[in-house]
């Protein structure tokens, strides 16, 4: 049964969010999501960006209007 | 891990460049890039142990905009590169020696240790060197 661990990184400016998710990334299981709540613009590319490159699954983006949520889900 | 490493030179204590130096070296570190950063010359200022942030941070008009905003603190992001990326940080013999300074007046578990800027050079030759 997957997980969602939920980060929330608003107020925190580049590369901050990132980093918090990628620490958070460290602690769960394969086949867990985490859902990383910003108010930094730059996470919306900067998150996709660094997923497909190190090989983890992105999920949905979604903007709330004064913050985005970013989905990622660990693969390996 | 990405095929050529990257390497960083910071010899400004310019907080601005060892902010954008701190961000490189992270954000690369934990995108399975090999980082290796080397600390000369005046950069070697703001890693000193114990310092407040103002004494540590001195800058131009952009330092303050990163105080007063609480942007990731710089020696946070090394040590989150280090802990979580494949990163080395170095320091430059030369400038602790012209400064009079022991490995032991820096910041605690950033550094693996000194190094002539020969061997960094030599080194760099594999990969990207980037200078701050």
């Amino acid at each position: 049964m997957s997980e969602r661990k939920v980060i929330d990184a608003r107020g925190a400016f580049c590369p901050g969010p990132l980093m918090e998710l990628i620490a958070a990334l460290k602690l769960v299981q394969i086949g867990d999501d985490i859902e990383v709540l910003s108010t930094d613009k730059g996470t919306v590319n900067d998150v996709p960006e660094w997923v497909a490159k190190v090989g983890h699954e992105m999920g949905e983006t979604i903007d709330h209007g004064d913050h985005w949520s970013v989905i990622v889900r660990k693969a390996k | 891990m990405s095929a050529k490493p990257l390497f960083i030179l910071v010899c400004s204590e310019e907080h601005e460049k060892i902010q954008m130096a701190a961000m490189m070296a992270s954000v690369a570190a934990v995108s399975e890039t090999q980082v290796h950063v080397f600390i000369s010359m005046g950069a070697i200022y703001p890693f000193k142990k114990g310092l407040s942030d103002d004494q540590r941070y001195k800058g131009g008009r952009f330092s303050q905009v990163l105080k007063d905003k609480k942007a990731p603190d710089a020696m946070m992001l090394f040590e989150q590169g280090k802990e979580l990326g494949d990163m080395t940080m170095h320091a430059c013999s030369m400038a602790l020696d012209v400064l009079g300074w022991e490995e032991d007046e820096l910041i605690e578990g950033l550094f693996d240790g000194c190094l002539g800027l020969t061997k960094f050079l030599s080194d760099a030759e594999s990969g990207e060197l980037i200078t701050l």
